[in-house]
Order: C-alpha cells, then structure tokens, then sequence
C-alpha cells in the first residue's frame, strides 16, 4: 500500500531538494569563481617569480627557499638546452618550448608552467594545478556550510507553518463532520483564508443542495405514506366487513369489494414505484430510438377491455394516423409510462358514452402526442396545480374507483427528462364540459441533447 | 340512533356505512364539508363521525362552526392525521373523541355507543328502565331478566324512546331514528314496530298519546 499524500510532507521533501539542489549550484559557480580567481592570482605570481629569477646566476641552492609549501618548481636551461638549474629533483619537469603560460599533464598531475627567455636562459616556473583546486574547493565550501545549515532550519519553519496555514481546513474538516442529513446547517465562510474559502463555499453550496433533495424526499415519503393509509384502511375495512358476512350472497359481495380496494392499494404502489424511476439522477437509462407512432397503439390497444368496461371509446382517428416517422430519441419505458397514464386518466375520467381519442402527428422536427376526451376537463386555474402529485380535482372521480393523484406527476416527470413540453387544453366536447386536450410535444432536438447527456454520463 | 359519515373516500365511506347499519345505526352519508352542514341543519342526527380530508370545507373548520352554533351533539373524529398535535388540535377544535385510520369496525362502533351513553348523561352501558334492559354492545333486551329477541328496527325504537324515558317522541321523530335519507320510510311502519314491541315487552310498556306520539312507562307489576 502506498503510504498516504500528504501535503505538508511533499511541501517539506520539495523545497528541502530544491533548496539543496540551489546550494548545490551556487557551490559549483563559487568554485568556478574561486579557481577562475586563484588562477589569476597564481598566474601572476609565476610570472613575478619567473622576472626575479632571470639573471640571477644560479648555482647549486635556488634562491628562494625551494622547498618551501608553494610547491613551486623552478628550471632553468642555457642557451645550449642544458638544464642549469633544477629546484627540485624530484620534480623533473619537461622543458616547455613556448614561452609564456601552458598547463601540462604528467604522472604527478596538471602543473601550470611559464616559460620566459631572458639573458640566453630560458626560466621555466612550475606549480601543480592541484593546489589551486584544493584552495578555490575550499572557498566554495566555506561559502555553501552555512547555507546547508540553513536547510533543516527552513524545512522546520515550512512544516510547521504548513501545518498552521492548514489548520482551517482542519476545522472545516471537523464542521463537516458535525454535520447530519438531519443538522445540514451551512459552514461559516467568514475569516477563511483564500485557499479554503471557494472549498468551503461549493461545500455549503452542495450542503444546500443536500437539504433541499432531502427536504423534498422526506415529504415524499410522508404524502405517500398518508395517501398510502387510505386504499389500506378502505382494504381493511372491507376485510372485517367480509369476516362479517353471514351469508353467501353478503360474502360474495365483500370479497369483490376487498378485491377492487385491493386493486386500487396495488395501483397507487406501482404509481408510487413509476414516480420514482423517474426521480432525476435515479437508474437514468439510456435513449434510444421510439417510434411514438407504435408506443401509443400498443398502449391504446392494453386500455382497450378496460375503456369499453366504463363505455369509454378510446381509439386513434384513422385521418390522423402519420407516417411511421414520428421517432424521437428517448427512454421507452419512461415515455410508455407517460401514454399509459395520459390515456389512464382520459378513461378514468370520462363519464360512461364518452370518448378518447389519441394521435401522433409530426410538426417540423417535433411530434406531438396529443389525448383528449369528452371529460369536464380542467379549469385553467386548476392546470397548474394537476401536475402535482397527490393532488385531485375536487369531484374529480365521478365514476369508477379514485385515482392515485400521481398520473400527470408521472407524465411531469418523463416530460421534464426528455425536455418536452405539455400544453393543457380543451378537449373533444361533451355533454359533460369541453373536455380535456393533453398535448406533449417532444422535440428531435431535445432527443440528442438527451443522448448527449447520457453519453457523458457513461464517460 | 341516527348517525352521520363525513367521509370522501368512496370505498372507506361505503364500507362504514355498511358496518355501522349492521350494528343497528342508522346512517346518513356525505362526502363533502358542505355537505356535513347542510345535513347538521337537518338536526335529526344524534352524533357525526367526522373524516378530517374533507373537499369543500375542511373537517376541522366544519367542526369549529358547528360549536360555535352551539350544537353540541358528539363528534367522533375517523382520520388518517395520526401525529399528537392533529389529536390535540381536533380534540380542542370540540370533537368528542378520536379514531385513526385504519381502526376495527367494532371499536368504531364501541366508541359510538360510548359517546351516545355519555351524551344521554349515562355512565352505566345498560340502560334500564321499569323491568326493561336494553344492552347497547349486545343489542340484547332484557325484561325482567328474560332476554327478549327483537328486530333491528324494534330495537332502534326502543332504543330512542329509552334515551328520553317519559318524554313523548312523534312518529316523525321515531321515524328519523330509524331510517336513513336514501332508505324508503314504509307508512305504518312506526305503528307495526310499536305494535310488535307491545307484544314482546307487553301491552302498557309503551303508551300512546293520541294524536301526538308514543311514551315509554313503567310497566305495571313491575318493581317502583
């Protein structure tokens, strides 16, 4: 296992190396500077020495103390090349033709050699390059010990000042903690420094965010769990009344109505199950091509038996059958869900001898699916409020068993994931009122925006 | 005992209607709080089982109203609200007592027959008068300890002339005890029951005062 990143130790490890690799540099530039140095100085000294000797007649000792630190080999040759004068003999140096400067290599290191004719001798001054090294080597690390000093000191400041500069986030990380899906109180943004402000404000943000899903999903669940208490205290009611029943003809009749709340129990739970697939960000499945035409038929043909056990006729007028290309790109079950429930209503609340018609048609690069029926349809003060859920008209139901108050939820819902839009108006006119008209209008557009959506969703 | 149901849900509605009238209530059914006012200004019933829920005019306002009219007949709350402030806040609005859904048919109707007794200014369930004793959670008829079988619409009619002994109730009067509005009131009907009544209980337990209505008496022989 890796050890863990930290901030602070990569901070310390980076600008320790870095440090170290600067001194490094600057050790490297004083030593240049320092030889470049040293040679001038030695240089100079060679040739002075070189100037002292010449004439000087030399025999047996040299005159200066030969022996002496400077290492200093002093030759001199006479006109015929005979070497005349040799400081030291356990130096023999080659007898360089050229006068002036030139670094010779040998077997006991570089030497720098000058070389000057002067009154028929040629005087030729020595020193190994070695000393000049040792001594640039020491100024270099002269100037660069008290630096590398300076590197424990500094990685001590920087981690320790890290760790101060750190601590808000610290106490944004201990806040944070504090926090509950039941306390999602937003973090104080005051007095934070620059680094952890825009962390802490996209914190709250999202804290924000949190409260108000959970908000909305708490009073989901409490809306579903009271209207889930009415179709069961009806089931249970219609239980005792069945255990009652004394004779067969009571029982029978029991038991149908247990069975129609039973029904109507099992109803409100599937809607309940729709509504939630279609919550945003849940189980989004992929589009696809649907073919708007065939989906509609297929669901007209389901609520066929039960429109024409209310006496309902539900159909689709042939004139207004379009060509097979009325395809959007979208999720099929969520758009299936959407018919069904459009052409549920239509059917729940037409009143007997009425009529439901469905179409698809195409405009432009839209299709429009439209249901409308002899209904009382929909005040326009009401239109609005039906997409909630759990809302009902007041004397919605006139006939047949109540509805789950989540069909346009639903429809809203599905509308909303495929950036469609649902126009509410009047429908086919009846004895009852004019009726109710749904159009949906989903857009070829807002297909491929869909697609889009869920291909980054995959990447 | 004649009752009204506020109540929206068709099938929780039908359902309690029917229980009730099979424990001998008579029930008259409505499903909006407009309606709850209409039929409260009738006054012909003696207690409202109340559903909170209710289109048109919400349970709890209905409720407020009828107090401060001063009506001051038993009001039994049916409701889904079970939090202890809906409880607070429906016993204080003047409701009697208190159900939440789903509830047992025979609790229902447990509690009915209690605020009833307690309505009448009665703290004993049996009501007894002369050598007659009527069991409200048994629907049994004593009379002088033998029990009695009678009829659901014999029954009732003791019932209410029981509830007020002495006083003489009008036939229109009985017959809002024993029918509800979508039943058809049989003419005569008052007088079979009556009739039936005095064979089973005796002939003087039920006095006629003529052209006004029925009394119920003490029956002679029996203990003062």
């Amino acid at each position: 296992m890796r050890p863990a990143r930290s901030i602070r130790r990569d901070l310390v490890v980076r600008l320790s190396a870095g440090l170290i690799a600067a001194i490094a540099v600057a050790a490297v530039a004083t030593y240049l500077r320092a030889r470049d140095e040293a040679n001038d100085i030695f240089d100079y000294q060679l040739k002075q020495m070189a100037a002292s000797l010449t004439g000087v007649p030399l025999a047996g000792a040299p005159p200066g103390s030969a022996s002496g630190d400077d290492a200093l080999v002093v030759q001199v040759w006479d006109r015929n090349g005979v070497q005349v004068y040799l400081s030291q003999p356990q130096q023999p140096l080659p007898r360089h033709g050229e006068p002036g400067f030139s670094t010779i290599g040998t077997g006991g290191g570089d030497w720098r050699v000058f070389s000057a004719l002067a009154g028929g001798q040629i005087v030729q001054v020595a020193q190994p390059l070695s000393a000049r090294r040792e001594l640039a080597a020491s100024m270099a690390l002269r100037t660069i010990v008290p630096l590398l000093a300076l590197v424990p000191f500094l990685a001590a400041l920087v981690w320790f000042g890290i760790a101060r500069g750190l601590r808000p986030l610290d106490r944004v990380a201990i806040a944070v903690g504090e926090r509950s899906p039941a306390a999602l109180l937003p973090l104080t943004e005051a007095g934070l420094p620059v680094e952890v402000a825009p962390l802490v404000h996209a914190l709250n943000g999202l804290l924000g965010r949190l409260g108000r899903a959970l908000g909305a999903q708490r009073a989901f669940i409490a809306d579903a769990a009271h209207e889930l208490r009415t179709p069961l205290t009806a089931v249970h009611l219609q239980a005792q009344l069945a255990e009652r029943a004394t004779t067969d003809v009571e029982r029978a009749h029991a038991l149908a109505e247990l069975r129609a709340g039973l029904e109507r129990a099992t109803h409100l739970v599937e809607q309940l199950l729709t509504l939630a697939r279609e919550e945003p960000g849940v189980n989004e499945r992929p589009f696809a091509p649907v073919n708007v035409t065939d989906l509609a038929r297929h669901v007209v043909a389901e609520y066929a038996a039960i429109a024409s056990a209310r006496h309902v006729d539900l159909g689709m007028p042939e004139r207004d059958l379009p060509a097979d290309d009325a395809i959007v790109n979208g999720d099929g079950a969520g758009l299936r869900a959407m018919v069904s429930n459009l052409i549920d209503n239509a059917v729940r609340y037409t009143p007997a001898g009425g009529r439901v018609d469905v179409s698809v048609q195409r405009d432009g690069d839209d299709v429009l699916l439209a249901v409308r029926d002899t209904g009382r349809g929909v005040p326009p003060s009401e239109r609005e409020r039906v997409f909630d859920r759990f809302y009902r008209m007041p004397d919605a139901d006139t006939a047949g068993a109540p509805g789950s108050g989540l069909g346009l939820a639903i429809v809203k819902r599905v509308a909303e994931r495929h950036d469609a839009v649902i126009t509410l108006g009047s429908g086919l006119p009846g004895r009852s009122g004019e009726g109710l008209g749904v159009t949906v209008r989903i857009s070829a557009s807002a297909g491929v925006r869909g697609a889009e959506k869920n291909d980054r969703n995959i990447s | 005992m004649r009752l009204l149901l506020a109540e929206d849900d068709r099938m929780i509605g039908a359902s309690i209607e029917r229980g009730l009238k099979q424990d001998g209530f008579a029930v008259d059914w409505v499903q909006d709080g407009r309606a709850v006012e209409l039929a409260l200004a009738e006054n012909v019933h003696d207690l409202l089982v109340l559903d909170l829920g209710l289109p048109r005019k919400e349970g709890l306002d209905v409720l407020r109203a009828m107090r401060r009219r001063g009506d001051d007949r038993p009001v039994l709350i049916v409701t889904a609200r079970d939090a202890v402030s809906d409880r607070v806040a429906g016993l204080d609005a003047g409701a009697d007592d208190y159900l939440v859904k789903p509830f047992e048919l025979t609790e229902l109707a447990a509690r009915i027959r209690a605020l009833l007794r307690r309505s009448a200014g009665r703290a004993e369930p049996v009501v007894a008068y002369g050598d007659i004793e009527l069991h409200p959670d048994t629907r049994e008829i004593r009379v002088r300890g033998e029990p009695v079988a009678l009829s659901a619409r014999e029954f009732a009619l003791l019932e209410a002339l029981l509830a007020r002994p002495g006083a003489v109730l009008s036939r229109a009067q009985l017959e809002e005890k024993l029918y509800g509005w979508n039943e058809e009131v049989e003419s005569n009907a008052v007088e079979v029951h009556i009739h039936a009544l005095r064979k089973k209980l005796g002939a003087d337990a039920i006095r006629n005062v003529r052209g006004v209505g029925w009394m119920i008496t003490k029956a002679r022989g029996g203990v003062d």
